[in-house]
């Protein structure tokens, strides 16, 4: 019931606009030429990366690097199941498996906190990779597997899926009272817990919450690369990249995370195609000066110069 | 049987001494300036690359190269957290903030550091063959360049220990990794010390360039995969305990020697597995508070 | 909350407006006065130390070779017209590979694609330029695992040779001939060393030649010295270690540092390279590697080297793939100009069906079915080399002419191996 209220509390014009923000997405292989649609897939993909990473980081304070270890494990399953399975029962398989070893993973790191979480998380993408591979070259005596290849129209259409459902999740997550509850782990673990909050629960459900939209992520993904191998599907960059870009955008709003993620994406690309021999020296540059001075990201810094114009508007008048 | 099992304890110690100045220098960044450094093994690029330089093109003996590398990177560290880290640290609202902001930096750093290697040197391998022999002991074989690396590392291991406890700035730097606020008041200049362990955090991942590139072929982008090693080992022996990342150095090249005798393609692996369970059973480390 | 929602549309704004902008860029030029070739290459990440020594240097020293004469004549236009190189970088990524080459296709509209580096990219690439019928010549990568891909992607041209293409064979009969019994084998765990370890276990036995010893190492593994001392106490002939030069380096440096010193020492990718040679200076006589030519292979090789080694260090020489990229380029341009557009199709035909002229000498594709093809190995000028004398020699064993008529030893294979020499310091 709480739920449901909590979807009506939101202000109509939010509705709206992302209402029309959806349609005009989901309408982009009709207008948009065929390049758009596959550039725009791969920024949504970052865009849900970072959204689901947030949804975990942002209340709790534990900063993951695990993304990359369950991105991969839906590329994985996506390359051993996408033959047998139809396309989006396979997706979903890709985040099932990604929140089942995300909810051992969880309660395994229980006692960890801090930087020795995140530390640990990282290790986790290593750690699968190299079983992986070793299982890959000594049991089933291969290294890579081949996908097979999808429509990308179609893949676009999923991944806006996963992140449309994503995005609500993470509303109603944020409403709820279990997200309240998640703030104050964040907030104080101890003080958490004598208030009767089952912070364990919470803190492991949470984490496999946001590893099922990573999995799905991959596992779509994993049929436009249509070749994979464990080097390949458990790339650090995408365990780095999802961080940056909630950095980079801020995250005291639902849609920082997107700003962010949506700009570092397109400017990179733009260096990419653009500047390639100095693309890392620009793009350093870029973050260094953007952590100097936008130190609440993107999203943060235009609210001040906002209140600023509104201060002076009072002033003024 | 003996003769094999000390050849893998052997192995272990060469690597590890490499891995242990490594460690050190990133655990005296975080454990005192606070600044997971990611951009810390291309300071390791840095000095292999230098180092490279010097022998090919002048001539110049890798083990001199020390006094080149050392300056060089400790003045590039020295002025990064002068500028880029002071500012962020007086800026930022709280200290996980700043571990935020600065891990956030030191990324961009590492793009930028590269990308300079990679026009400056282009992308491919390079390699050099300095002492490179066998020395027999008591029928275990190893590389003698292997042997100086282990060496110098481990006097500059201690040396750095010793110049911590027994000097003044040495005890104002261990005094601001206990508590940088009451460090302050007590009179310790705490950008200047921090600068100073930023600085010497470089120059031993620097040094250890310098013996790696002595060892092992380098390319520009070599950093990312020593800065995930020294993370471990960082983390094995305690955040802000010099001496446990020593330690944890040898542990970890010990580990991966015994590993890689019985079954190579799980070394990697088996590196993570242990390492995992070790925080698992030890959540702050070896030698942790 | 008045506050907040003009926020949203704010951000909303901007994106809209990059969204808008990605949607107006590049509009084709009216008259064509040049070739646009579209490349995503690992500028930067991991494989730039593959991307750089290979391909690189070849397209570098080719392109402003063939404009310099004015570019390749196209018949269509009735005129010569220059190369212009479009090139991405994919920062080692395969995600962002097929992206860039969807753009290079989709966007750029380029008139032929040049390809991406690494077998794995191949993998991920030939795919899309296939799904757009965009002919395809490989550069870095091979493997068997793609001879099974071929009949399903007709736009496909491997040049790089590789394992059983025909590099294995040939090496085999040199073992057998010099009486090689046994061989320890060291290998990457990845695709390319699975499939060498796999065609060792297959073309060596045929010549009598027993595998003692079979090790796989994963790709970051530092540490050499307890696969050498396991190869050691086999007291096998041969030692073959099939890596890249990530691992072949170390796998040498420990070699020499142990003492180690078997009949036959074979480094796959790494010991072809000049900085091989800088790295251990004389210890690299008699070092066994793949290789395909050297300057007396013939004059036109000979020329070629010549230019493209003019004012660079040894570090930069490559007697393996450069000689097959620079033919892959050669081969493509004598196809493009009797096709005499930017037809693709048209293209791929005369790919499939003409022996055309190379740097190596008369060239062709193998095809597969109504697929794609590899470089004939016929028309390899070699396959395994051996450094003699400071030099990276082609060797064979006698009556190899019957299987590879282009074949072209400079020299005898050394056998066994000269000793380390002894601790210059």
């Amino acid at each position: 019931m709480d739920i449901i209220r909590g979807v009506f509390k939101m202000p109509r014009l939010w509705w709206l606009i992302s209402l029309i923000l959806l349609v005009l997405l989901a309408t982009l292989p009709l207008y948009g030429s065929a390049y758009t649609v596959i550039l725009i897939t791969a920024i949504i993909m970052y865009v849900i990366l970072t959204v689901s990473w947030t949804m975990f980081f942002a209340p709790t304070g534990y900063l993951s690097l695990a993304t990359a270890a369950f991105f991969g494990i839906g590329i994985y399953t996506m390359a051993i199941l996408g033959e047998q399975l139809p396309l989006l029962p396979a997706v979903i398989a890709g985040g099932l498996v990604s929140f089942v070893v995300a909810l051992i993973v969880g309660a395994i790191t229980l006692r960890l906190r801090g930087v020795y979480f995140t530390i640990f998380t990282f290790g986790l993408v290593e750690l699968i990779k190299h079983l992986l591979l070793f299982w890959e070259i000594n049991v089933t005596g291969t290294r890579g597997r081949f996908v097979v290849l999808e429509n990308n129209n179609t893949i676009f259409g999923v991944i806006l899926g996963i992140f449309v459902v994503l995005m609500l999740t993470y509303y109603l997550l944020r409403r709820s009272k279990y997200g309240l509850a998640l703030r104050s782990i964040g907030e104080n673990e101890e003080a958490a817990a004598h208030l009767g909050v089952n912070v364990n629960l919470l803190k492991v459900f949470t984490f496999a919450l946001s590893a099922f939209f990573m999995g799905a992520a991959g596992a779509i993904m994993a049929t436009r690369w249509t070749y994979v191998d464990p080097y390949v599907a458990f790339n650090v960059l995408h365990s780095f990249l999802p961080v940056l870009m909630a950095i980079f955008g801020g995250m005291s709003q639902l849609y920082s995370p997107i700003i962010g993620a949506v700009i570092f994406a397109y400017i990179e690309e733009q260096l990419l195609t653009r500047f390639p021999e100095y693309f890392m020296l620009i793009f350093g540059v870029i973050l260094v000066v953007a952590i100097l001075y936008l130190p609440n990201g993107l999203v943060g810094l235009v609210r001040k110069w906002w209140q600023k114009g509104l201060r002076e508007e009072n002033v003024n008048s | 049987m003996l003769v094999s099992a000390l050849n893998i304890v052997i192995n272990g110690l060469l690597l590890g001494g490499l891995y242990a100045l490594v460690a050190m220098g990133l655990n005296l960044q975080y454990g005192v300036a606070r600044v997971l450094n990611i951009a810390h093994g291309e300071f390791i690029m840095l000095g292999a690359f230098i180092t490279w330089a010097m022998y090919t093109k002048f001539g110049i003996n890798p083990l001199l190269s020390i006094v080149i590398v050392g300056p060089i990177v400790f003045i590039i560290g020295f002025i990064i957290q002068r500028t880029l880290f002071t500012s962020l640290r007086t800026s930022a609202p709280s200290q996980p903030a700043f571990e935020g902001s600065s891990m956030l930096a030191s990324f961009g750093l590492l793009f930028i550091i590269q990308n300079v290697a990679l026009i400056i040197w282009g992308g491919d391998m390079r390699a050099y063959s300095y002492y490179n022999f066998g020395i027999n002991l008591g029928g275990a074989v190893f590389a003698a360049n292997r042997l100086i690396a282990l060496i110098f590392a481990v006097v500059i291991g201690i040396a750095f220990y010793i110049f911590l406890v027994r000097t003044r700035i040495g005890k104002a730097i261990r005094a601001a990794a206990e508590d940088p606020t009451t460090a302050g008041i007590m009179g310790v200049n705490i950008n200047l010390v921090l600068a100073l362990c930023f600085g010497l955090g470089a120059v031993m991942a620097g040094l250890a360039g310098v013996f790696l590139s002595m060892c092992f072929p380098i390319y520009p982008v070599m950093g990312l995969e020593y800065l995930i090693i020294t993370l471990i080992v960082v983390v094995l022996g305690g955040l802000g305990s010099i001496p446990g990342s020593f330690i944890g150095g040898f542990i970890l090249g010990l580990i991966g020697s015994a590993v890689s005798s019985w079954q190579p393609s799980l070394a990697l692996a088996a590196y993570y597995f242990i390492f995992m369970l070790l925080l698992i059973i030890r959540p702050k480390g070896i030698l942790g508070k | 909350m008045r506050n907040k929602s003009i926020m949203f549309m704010v951000s909303l704004l901007l994106v809209l407006v990059l969204m808008a902008l990605s949607l107006f860029v590049a509009c084709p030029a009216p008259a064509k006065d040049k070739i646009v070739v579209g490349m995503s290459r690992p500028l930067s990440g991991p494989l730039a130390i593959i991307g750089d020594s290979a391909f690189r240097p070849i397209y570098e020293t080719w392109v402003p070779m063939v404009n310099a004469d004015g570019g390749i004549y196209m018949s269509k236009y009735g005129k010569y017209l220059p190369i212009e190189l479009k090139i991405y970088d994919d920062k080692s990524d395969v995600g962002t590979m097929t992206r860039l080459t969807e753009k290079l296709i989709l966007e750029d509209k380029v008139d032929f694609l040049w390809p991406a580096c690494g077998t794995s990219f191949v993998f991920g690439q030939a795919p899309i330029a296939n799904k757009y019928g965009y002919v395809l010549v490989t550069a870095e990568g091979g493997a068997t695992t793609i001879k099974e891909a071929l009949p399903s992607l007709p736009y496909l041209f491997v040049s790089l040779s590789f394992s059983d293409w025909y590099e294995v064979p040939v090496l085999a009969g040199i073992l057998a001939e010099q009486g090689v019994k046994t061989a320890y084998v060291v290998y990457i765990a990845d695709l390319h060393g699975i499939e060498y370890s796999g065609v060792f276990g297959i073309e060596l036995p045929k010549k009598g030649i027993q595998i003692v010893g079979n090790v796989s190492v994963p790709p970051d593994l530092k540490d050499f010295a307890p696969v050498i001392t396991d190869a050691m106490n086999s007291g096998a002939d041969a030692f073959l270690c099939e890596g890249y030069p990530d691992q072949v380096l170390p796998a040498m440096g420990t070699s020499i540092a142990l003492g180690y010193n078997p009949k036959v020492w074979l480094g796959g990718p790494g010991a072809n390279f000049g900085f091989f040679h800088t790295a251990f200076g004389p210890a690299v006589e008699g070092v066994t590697c793949w290789a395909v030519a050297n300057r007396k292979t013939s004059p036109a090789m000979k020329e070629m080297y010549d230019l493209l080694y003019e004012g660079k260090p040894e570090d930069v020489h490559d007697w393996w793939g450069h000689p097959l990229y620079w033919a892959s380029l050669d081969i493509w341009k004598a196809a493009v100009e009797k096709v005499g557009s930017t037809d693709q199709d048209a293209l791929r035909e005369v790919l499939a069906t003409t022996k055309l002229d190379t740097v190596l000498g008369p060239t062709w594709f193998t095809m597969f079915g109504d697929g794609g093809g590899l470089m004939a190995y016929e028309s390899h000028t070699g396959e395994v080399g051996q450094w003699i004398n400071g030099e990276l020699e082609v060797v064979g064993y006698t009556g190899i002419e019957e299987t590879l008529p282009n074949y072209k030893a400079t020299a005898d294979f050394v056998y066994p191996k000269p000793l380390w020499p002894a601790p210059a310091e």
